[in-house]
């Protein structure tokens, strides 16, 4: 007993240790990001002291690009789990161990999520407000208190499935079936359900028309698995330039035909909204008209969600061609893919459906510099935390980082530690 | 894959060197980094008076008992007057037996003069910078109750104006408040008599509620609330009109602090045309309940919200 | 990223040296920037507090008896000071047989009812006794009942007025906690031309973002 905790305690102090070793671009890297974290600490206690004037938000619009993130985010983390699918459901044996990286995605994009809605509260002193038994969590009349209880669970069962796979490779064992892939499966269900229930939280709203609208809900998911994969597409491509861990265009060619056919459905889903919205002529379209074509000379967004349709379009066909065969096409559309799904999803739906209020009145927003710098912050951290992750994942799956040679010295001691052989 | 083992020469090479001295490099770089971090966390210095260790804890409202809350009172009491110079009287209302409140405001009386605004900013203490203002009064044309085509910025020398009429919107109290049901944690809930209330010292600040309300009757302390000494009510409710802090929200609560003893809320009293009215609906004598019999046109807004509102709006001509 | 397999040239080792440094200047360089300049609010023109006649709530005229209780001067209404018992002032018509109101009387404005349809004082003054209202089904009415005076002619109004619904109430809607003061016609109607005049409203609201939108008619808002 004793053993076992003395065991886990030296593996996450190699790995810990490892994280802080690395070479001249992994130090300029982190210490980038490390930077604007800091520079997003500073803008948040900031906001801590003076209160959420010193955002660009306001009575009219009372949620900004905090919550806009949020909800692209929940989409990733959502979409990160979706290589288990073709991995658990499928047999793809080619994707297996890249499920560890997927769902690492998941684990930090959960963890930017839930720093984007702590940054968004007025009062995050009295967050302990939300625990069930402690504190008075509405469930389950409130879809925010599903989304405290399945967001925080989302990341246990991740954290679970990652730390159970990649300390039993430390170990040289095989992992048990019962220890994680029951709960694999509950990670796929489990991942719809944060996306549906974020949407949730914006179609239940009946005073915003914009919002509570039933299309929401699988716009929401088609989105987050087009952008979700196209990250992870990218995240490989990284992953294979910086370390030796071998990744095979296979798998990558996998994941472009879920972004592919994610992103078809998004677009036919987008062309229904514009269709239900413009075409019968009554009267609660004054958000949309806003978005789309500016409403009485303000029209602020205009230009953003023009520019993301187009990138979304051009997106789509690039999947469609094989000319996305070829990494160099295939990294654009997964670019534009990326870019175009995040305005769509902050910009083009949290701040419409603000822009009238409910009253009619049209106040414009714009993020201030100070909320853009903790924007800027949580998101060097979430990568902060994805490139840590990977630091100490990667070592482990290619055998360089195990129990075996746990005697010898550390990488940085000048002698360097013999691979053990890789187990099966 | 594997490569034979260097061992250690003895001899310091260059590259022993460089790697000593990266070792240290590392460890200056980590501890210039915790130094930027506690630099980073430098704004926190001014934090004032953010929140005790008695706020911290404090209950929920509704779990708190009289001995709990009377601890409550004398230390919101002990805050106003440190703050501003002044002593207040803070008491816990509950609702009345036998009394659920409605509004009925006349729209062919209401001349859009906005002192009902201004009366219940100053009844309320609401913060003056920023500004918040419970009541907002919209300007329509005449045949249509279409909110888009309203005008909040109204400001002509003389009110009314031809071809407009004008209706102030508030906390409707609806029957059925989309508030209540989507705030996670329970800090907005509807009591016996009808008005929804909030416990400010519950509150988390994330403005889930004011996405919800249809009406846009809520409002958020963006920052710290200004609200002048010489204009403060000492006169206060705990679910009502004491002073609210940074990041919680508040909204129009019929005057908890007036209607809970029986008198008028502050907006009625001011109406110069007597255009408010309110009482109690299970009271048949009462005004309100003489308006709701009597008259043939009366409305609630936006009715197919099924909020079902107690603000009535009606017409007399 | 791995340098777990084989040993760190010099030449990498150089380049993280450098790299190692630039880092510890960068942090050096943001803890300095941000200890020394501290964050000021943005300042927006501080909104002015609203004047304090907004906030009153007297009535706009005031009534026979409101002025009885006050103990005021009620000379104004002493009509036999100026003149005769048993002789009513004859009433004069102009032309187009509107009202002439003598000179005596200029502070009034008639102007109840349109078409000239009240255009005789006796409709409410009596002419018997000019101390008294009389009604048109023959009551005779103290200064201090106007408001069954109005009533007699205005009776849905009257009923809604009695109700408490017409006109404004203040004090306690629960009547048994406390009084409840209704008001008179008088006190907004002025008689003689009873028609609400027009006045000026309190200021706008200040949204906290600005550009705000200027309403479509109104002139842009003043700012403070």
């Amino acid at each position: 007993m004793i053993r076992a905790a003395k065991d886990y305690l030296t593996f996450l102090w190699r790995c810990g240790r490892i994280a802080f070793v690395g070479d001249w671009r992994y130090y300029a890297w982190m210490g980038g990001l490390t930077v604007f974290c800091l520079l997003g600490l500073h803008a948040y206690c900031i906001q801590f002291v003076h209160g959420l004037i010193v955002t660009g938000m306001s009575d009219e619009v009372s949620w900004g690009v905090y919550i806009a993130n949020f909800t692209f985010l929940v989409g990733v983390a959502a979409a990160a789990v979706m290589m288990v699918i073709p991995v658990y459901i499928y047999d793809n044996e080619e994707l297996h161990d890249l499920v560890i990286f997927g769902e690492l995605l998941a684990v930090a994009a959960i963890i930017m999520c839930l720093a984007f809605v702590t940054v968004d509260l007025g009062r995050p002193d009295r967050f302990w407000h939300l625990i069930p038994g402690i504190g008075q969590l509405n469930f389950p009349r409130s879809m925010l208190s599903w989304d405290v209880i399945v967001l925080n669970g989302y990341l246990l069962l991740n954290v679970h499935i990652c730390g159970y796979l990649l300390y039993s490779r430390y170990q040289n064992r095989k992992p048990s079936k019962w220890f994680y892939i029951p709960f694999v499966f509950i990670a796929i269900f489990w991942a719809v359900s944060i996306h549906t229930v974020t949407a949730f939280l914006y179609v239940g709203l009946g005073g915003r028309p914009f919002w509570n609208s039933s299309i929401v809900g699988p716009r929401f998911l088609a989105s987050a698995f087009s952008a979700g994969p196209a990250i992870i597409i990218l995240a490989l491509q990284v992953i294979r330039r910086v370390t030796q861990y071998h990744i095979t265009n296979k798998a990558l060619l996998t994941l472009r035909s879920i972004v592919q056919v994610s992103m078809i459905i998004n677009v036919f889903l987008l062309i229904n909204e514009i269709f239900k919205e413009f075409y019968s002529g009554n009267l609660h379209v004054a958000s949309s008209r806003y978005l789309f074509l500016g409403l009485d000379g303000f029209h602020a967004l205009v230009p953003w969600i023009w520019t993301a349709i187009a990138f979304n379009l051009i997106s789509m066909f690039l999947l469609i061609l094989p000319l996305s065969r070829s990494l160099k096409w295939l990294d654009l559309a997964c670019v534009l893919c990326i870019v175009g799904i995040w305005i769509e999803k902050g910009m083009g739906l949290v701040i419409p459906g603000f822009i009238p209020t409910p009253l009619g009145a049209l106040i414009e927003y714009t993020p201030s510099m100070n909320e853009t710098l903790v924007c800027l912050g949580i998101w060097a951290f979430g990568l902060l935390c994805y490139t840590i992750f990977l630091r100490m994942s990667v070592p482990i799956l290619q055998g360089t980082l195990s129990k075996s040679n746990e005697h010898l010295p550390e990488p940085d001691s000048g002698a360097e530690p013999v691979a053990a052989p890789a187990p099966h | 894959m594997s490569q034979p083992l260097q061992p250690p020469t003895g001899i310091p090479d260059e590259t022993d060197r460089l790697m000593g001295r990266r070792n240290f490099l590392r460890s200056s770089a980590a501890f210039a980094g915790l130094g930027a971090l506690a630099a980073s966390l430098s704004p926190l210095r001014d934090l004032q008076d953010y929140t005790s260790v008695d706020e911290f804890v404090q209950k929920y409202y509704k779990e708190m008992t009289p001995d709990d809350m009377s601890k409550v009172i004398k230390r919101i009491e002990d805050q106003v007057q440190r703050q501003y110079g002044i002593r207040p009287h803070v008491r816990d209302l509950k609702p009345m037996d036998g009394v659920e409140f409605v509004y009925c405001l006349n729209l062919t009386r209401c001349i859009g003069c906005r002192k009902c605004v201004h009366a219940c900013v100053a009844e309320n203490n609401q913060s003056r910078n920023p500004e918040i203002q419970y009541i907002r009064v919209l300007k329509l044309p005449h045949g249509s109750m279409d909110v888009d085509k309203a005008d909040h910025l109204y400001n002509p020398p003389a009110v009314p104006e031809k071809g407009y009429f004008y209706m102030p919107v508030q906390c409707q109290q609806c029957h059925n408040p989309p508030c209540v049901k989507v705030c996670p944690v329970h800090a907005t809930w509807q009591e016996k008599d009808g008005i929804t209330v909030i416990d400010y010292d519950w509150c988390i600040g994330c403005r889930y509620c004011e996405a919800a309300c249809p009406y846009w009757a809520r409002r958020f302390n963006f920052t710290k609330p200004d609200i002048p000494k010489e204009r403060l009510n000492p006169n206060m409710a705990y679910l009502g009109n004491r002073p609210r802090k940074q990041g919680v929200m508040e909204k129009c609560h019929f005057c908890v602090q007036r209607t809970r003893v029986g008198r008028y809320p502050a907006c009625l009293e001011v109406c110069p045309v007597g255009a408010r009215k309110f009482g109690n609906i299970l009271d048949p004598e009462s005004e309100v309940s003489y308006i709701l019999r009597e008259k043939r046109i009366f409305i609630q807004l936006k009715e197919e919200m099924g909020t079902n509102p107690r603000f009535f709006y009606y017409f007399e001509k | 990223m791995s340098p777990g397999h084989k040993r760190p040239t010099e030449k990498s080792l150089r380049r993280t040296n450098r790299v190692l440094v630039g880092v510890t200047c960068g942090f050096v360089a943001l803890a300095v920037a941000m200890l020394a300049s501290p964050w000021k609010p943005s300042t927006q023109a501080r909104i002015p507090l609203v004047d304090p006649s907004f906030l009153e709530q007297t009535a706009w005229r005031k009534s026979y008896a409101d002025l009885a209780r006050e103990k005021a001067d009620l000379s104004d209404f002493e009509c036999y000071v100026c003149h005769e018992k048993k002789n009513p002032p004859p009433l004069r018509y102009d032309a187009e047989h509107v009202l002439i109101v003598p000179d005596e009387h200029s502070d009034i404005k008639m102007g109840h009812g349109t078409h000239n349809r009240n255009n005789l004082c006796y409709n409410c003054h009596n002419e018997g006794n000019l101390l008294t209202f009389s009604t048109r089904d023959g009551n005779e009415l103290q200064f201090a009942e106007s408001s069954r005076l109005c009533g007699s002619c205005h009776g849905p109004n009257y009923r809604d007025w009695e109700a408490g619904v017409h006109g404004r109430m203040n004090g306690y809607w629960n009547h048994q906690l406390g009084e409840f003061r209704r008001l008179d016609c008088v006190n907004c109607h002025n008689p003689h031309s009873p028609r609400i005049p027009t006045r000026q409203p309190a200021p706008p609201p200040h949204p906290l973002r600005l550009p705000f939108v200027p309403g479509p008619s109104a002139p842009p808002a003043t700012t403070p």
